[in-house]
């Protein structure tokens, strides 16, 4: 019985890890963003694609159908995949091409992890000063290029224009954003009073990305230096304070929703339950397809504009997606392959700024039909404005959670502005000091 | 089950009590239900609409759009099945020897089995990784079976049971000259049947909801067990745009083992019954 | 004859022992040695004895997060014990409507963690939440579960007793099947009451059921991760993180693989005490009664 028992089990082995001998070149690649190849499985019309995941999906397959000796087989992981990735790369078996946010890059780097990319994009012809500013400080570490930047994505304030006009805040058709701080409070006050809804949807609760952002963004703009050294974060400065107190301020005078979750908010949001939703590049799609419903309470209401400069320079915190290679001992017909990827996918970057991200290149951000999409123009901007935390800081995901955590405890009141921060700071430079 | 008179009848209140119990546990699985049954879009900020119609099957059809799906199902069948019947044979035989065999060790190696309940799987789970990455099982079904096989409450579950046998049993057994495994085999094992389908359950359950070995396991989606390939396919900001489609996600993972349970139940109190617990 | 000390015994427990020890053992003296040293994912890291330990000691998120965790506990041990018991007890009949509220309360256990989250996001929410609608109709401000630092955790805390009753119940219905129907017959003869009934016979008969589900469900709730993660992300502003969510954090967030074995061996340490000293408290107060 037992000989049977081991044999079922070597059997199913052999069943896990069936080799493929098809004479192609294989890459192995591995993304989130979804599964829908229901939709989009055998289709290689890329215009046609719409949203993250089938613009992806049908991108690969259109590579695939270019590229008769490639065959790139996809892995899709659940958001944002870095668990796996890390025990992948723990096995020493991790993918040839992974999506990477751009903060996260240099955890891997700094470790020899991923592989400098420079050979790759001289290979497809592509120089780094074809990225964007934002796009190109968020993959250059170390002296080198470490990914194929994908996209810019950051925050934006997506806007209820019906509710703007009902507050008396539209002029020429177009919404009236704040210049300074009072402004921001007078507009959110008067916007109350008229609407009778909340000026500013947030979400505080279990989304340390959103309040990081805020806090980042703004004291950013102040000219504040937050990560003076590899090793130190500086928040608790009369700038962070500052910042940290007109977002209290917003929370106590009751200006923006409170105890809302990120599906809570974008609920809020296409209900027409408030004024502004500042949230990401990543909502523009889902928000014009409700802006082009009719009935829908956004239908023919909706504009996106970067966050305004409130004060000081107009700078915001953004990040991006790329495209990274783990070190891992490939043929030369791997590399070649990965190079023919990458020149695809950045003659491809258009494509994907359908998705609401900006373009990873200069030149898109110029051409006509990306102009032409919805609210492009208006965004754009932030391509330029966009700044990346210094790639010299390490575990920026782990970092963004815990100044997220604190910041929102500052903003909603559950901690004052002074413990809060300096709580963020400390823990910030505990976690910092333990890397070597 | 004679047992109705062993005490008095329920007063009103009681059943009062229980029907609003019963509408409690249902309450957020109907919900869930109805809200598989929406179009997504009619979702999107308004999830009170799940309260009324028109109701489509169409996010559970989009579940088997997806070609892996049946893999997936195939793959958390084959490792439930699997650590379900390798606990079951590890549990018994480790059962019966604590329960009925005196071997040097033995009180110190069962405390040693208890202690395991202790351990939180999250604390082991890296160090488990690197072992089967050095053994090159990752992204296999042993790889994904053998965790699941270290199941110490099996095994207390089944020296309990066993001890409750009485030992009669056996010892007119051995008298007739049979050896410790006939023993084991022919007399107790069928009388564990109970027991095993009980532990079963658990062990199939358990199997089949787990996610984070699984998740770092298989890291390759033809590999992915159901719950890991659903959270794989969902896209982001699902809760808000595809909320349908993951509450239907969600009952369709749910089903097989509900059948299981099903099929099971009786034997399943029963063999609580025999357990001196 | 079956006494004799005999090394064949080993046999029939030795397949278990051995998966155990290479599976379970082997990782966790791994966890202990990386807890003495300062290591990271991937780098060798050096030795740095107790420091991981000593840094615990000081770290207020991880003290609140054993607080959180023996907090949430607390509130789910013995009302979980209590539920099922009255379950089972209500339940403990041949008739066909106790088999279906049995299913019905056991209906919740089948399901996995992401989908018991999911399904209880949208009915704690404020916003979108049946809660929320159910406290609309009645014309009140909805309660906000998942963000009020001192509602979160008993959030938590309903969410795993609804998930998690079914198992418990069970248990207690094979005890009560075990109690001899005669004891109950002389106690009717006795005209004693209910209370009586319940005080004398049920709940001393019980005892060990009692303290199986007590233990089972300590050892299980101490180790709470998912709920939290998936619920609530440990927010708001950490109210709800628990000792696992905090070493899962710290291991797979920030990479510390040193100080998140350490974390995982406290935290091992506790629960086999709190374990131990229920085992060793009911151990006592049975003696002490001469009870079974």
């Amino acid at each position: 019985m037992t000989k049977r028992a081991l044999a079922a089990l070597l059997a199913l082995l052999a069943l896990g890890s069936c080799a493929k001998s098809d004479h192609k070149t294989h890459l192995y690649l591995q993304r989130f963003f979804g599964e829908c190849g229901a939709e989009y499985g055998g289709t290689t019309d890329v215009a046609k694609a719409e949203g993250e995941c089938g613009i992806i999906t049908t991108l690969v397959n259109r590579f695939n159908a270019d590229n008769p000796d490639i065959r790139i087989d996809v892995n899709v992981v659940a958001w944002p995949g870095y668990p796996q990735l890390t025990a992948q790369v723990a096995a020493r078996d991790p993918p040839d091409l992974v999506t990477m946010h751009e903060g996260v890059i240099s955890d891997y780097a700094s470790k020899g992890l991923v592989e400098p990319v420079d050979d790759y994009l001289r290979t497809a012809g592509i120089s780094p000063t074809d990225f964007t500013d934002a796009a190109r400080q968020g993959v250059t570490m170390y002296g080198h290029v470490y990914g194929l930047p994908w996209d810019t994505h950051g925050g934006l304030f997506h806007v209820n224009t019906a509710l703007f006009a009902k507050a008396g805040l539209m002029r020429g058709g177009k919404p009236v954003l704040p210049d300074t701080w009072d402004e921001l409070f007078a507009q959110a006050r008067q916007f109350e009073q008229r609407t009778g809804e909340p000026y500013l949807i947030q979400s505080n609760v279990g989304d340390p990305a959103f309040a990081a952002r805020n806090l980042y963004t703004y004291m950013m703009a102040k000219g504040a230096v937050l990560f003076p050294d590899r090793k130190h974060i500086r928040l608790n400065t009369p700038v962070g304070v500052q910042v940290a107190k007109y977002f209290r301020r917003i929370n106590a005078e009751k200006l923006g929703t409170q105890n809302m979750d990120t599906p809570a908010a974008i609920a809020a949001f296409v209900s027409g339950r408030g004024g502004i939703y500042p949230t990401g590049t990543w909502m523009i799609g889902s928000f014009e397809t409700e802006a082009e419903t009719p009935g829908r309470p956004l239908y023919k209401s909706y504009a996106v504009f970067p966050y305004p400069r409130l004060w000081g320079e107009h700078v915001e915190y953004v990040s991006g997606h790329s495209w990274v290679v783990p070190a891992r001992e490939r043929t030369p017909q791997q590399r070649e392959a990965i190079a023919r990827f990458f020149k695809f996918m950045a003659a491809h970057n258009f494509d994907w700024t359908r998705t609401g991200h900006l373009p990873a290149f200069k030149a898109v951000l110029g051409e006509p039909r990306f102009k032409a999409l919805p609210h492009r123009a208006d965004i754009a901007p932030l391509a330029t404005i966009g700044r990346p935390l210094p790639s010299y800081v390490l575990r920026q995901n782990a970092i963004e959670g815990i100044v997220g955590e604190e910041a929102a405890a500052a903003f909603t009141g559950q901690k004052t502005v002074p413990q809060a921060l300096e709580s963020a700071e400390r823990r910030v430079n505990i976690l910092l000091a333990q890397i070597d | 089950m004679a047992a109705d008179f062993r005490r008095g009848r329920l007063t009103p209140l009681g059943w009062a009590a229980l029907v609003i119990g019963a509408a409690l546990m249902l309450a957020p699985l109907t919900w869930a239900v109805l809200l598989s049954l929406k179009d997504n879009a009619a979702l999107v900020g308004h999830s009170e609409a799940a309260l009324h119609g028109p109701y489509t099957l169409d996010n559970y059809v989009a579940i088997f759009g997806n070609s892996l799906t049946t893999r997936w199902l195939l793959n958390s069948t084959i490792v439930a099945l699997g650590q379900t019947a390798g606990v079951l044979i590890l549990a018994s035989l480790a059962g019966y020897g604590f329960a009925r065999l005196d071997f040097p060790f033995r009180r110190t190696l069962f405390v040693i089995v208890l202690i395991g309940l202790a351990v939180p799987s999250q604390a082991v789970i890296l160090p488990q990784h690197e072992l089967f990455a050095w053994l090159h099982l990752h992204n296999s079904y042993p790889g994904l079976i053998l965790p699941g096989l270290i199941a110490p409450f099996g095994v207390f579950f089944m020296t309990t049971y066993m001890r409750g046998i009485p030992r009669e049993l056996d010892e007119a057994a051995m008298l007739d000259g049979a050896s410790r495994w006939t023993t084991f085999w022919k007399v107790i094992l069928p009388l564990t049947v109970p027991a095993q389908s009980t532990l079963a359950v658990f062990t199939f359950l358990g199997a089949w909801n787990d996610y984070w070995w699984p998740l770092i396991s298989a890291t390759r989606s033809d590999m992915y067990t159901l719950t890991v390939g659903l959270a794989a396919a969902q896209m982001n900001y699902a809760q808000t745009s595809g909320l349908g489609y993951l509450m239907a996600q969600a009952v369709f993972a749910s089903i097989p083992i509900f059948i299981v349970y099903i099929i099971f139940q009786k034997q399943i109190v029963r063999a609580m019954a025999g357990t001196a617990v | 004859m079956t006494s004799a000390r005999d090394w064949r015994g080993l046999l029939f427990v030795a397949p278990f022992l051995l998966l155990y020890s290479v599976i379970l053992i082997f990782p966790l003296l791994r966890g202990v040695w990386l807890s003495f040293n300062q290591v990271d994912l991937f780098g060798d890291g050096h030795f740095v004895g107790l420091g991981n330990y000593a840094r615990l000691l000081n770290d207020p998120i991880f003290g609140t997060s054993l607080i959180n965790t023996f907090e949430v506990t607390l509130m789910i041990v013995p009302a979980l014990t209590i539920i099922a018991l009255g379950l089972a007890m209500a339940l403990n009949r041949g008739s066909r409507n106790a088999a279906i509220f049995r299913g019905i309360f056991f209906s919740s256990a089948v399901l996995s963690v992401t989908i018991v989250t999911l399904i209880w996001r949208f009915v704690l929410a404020p916003d979108a939440g049946l809660l929320g609608e159910l406290w609309k109709a009645f014309g009140w401000q909805p309660l906000p579960f998942l963000s009020d630092e001192n509602l979160v955790l008993p959030a938590l805390a309903i969410t795993t007793i609804w998930w998690s009753v079914g198992f418990p119940m069970l248990l207690f219905l094979a005890g009560l099947q075990q109690i001899p129907g005669d004891m109950y017959e002389a106690a009717a003869l006795d005209n004693a009451s209910r209370w009586t009934t319940f005080s004398r016979i049920t709940l001393p008969s019980l005892r060990r059921t009692v303290v199986l589900v007590v233990m089972l469900q300590t050892a299980a709730q101490l180790q709470l991760f998912g709920q939290s993660q998936l619920l609530t992300a440990g927010g708001p502003s950490g109210a709800s993180r628990t000792a696992v969510l905090f070493l899962f954090e710290t291991a797979f967030g920030r990479w510390e693989l040193g100080y998140a074995s350490a974390a995982a061996e406290l935290l091992f340490l506790i629960i086999l005490a709190v374990t131990i000293t229920q085992y060793w408290a009911t151990g006592r107060a049975t003696a002490a009664q001469g009870g079974r």
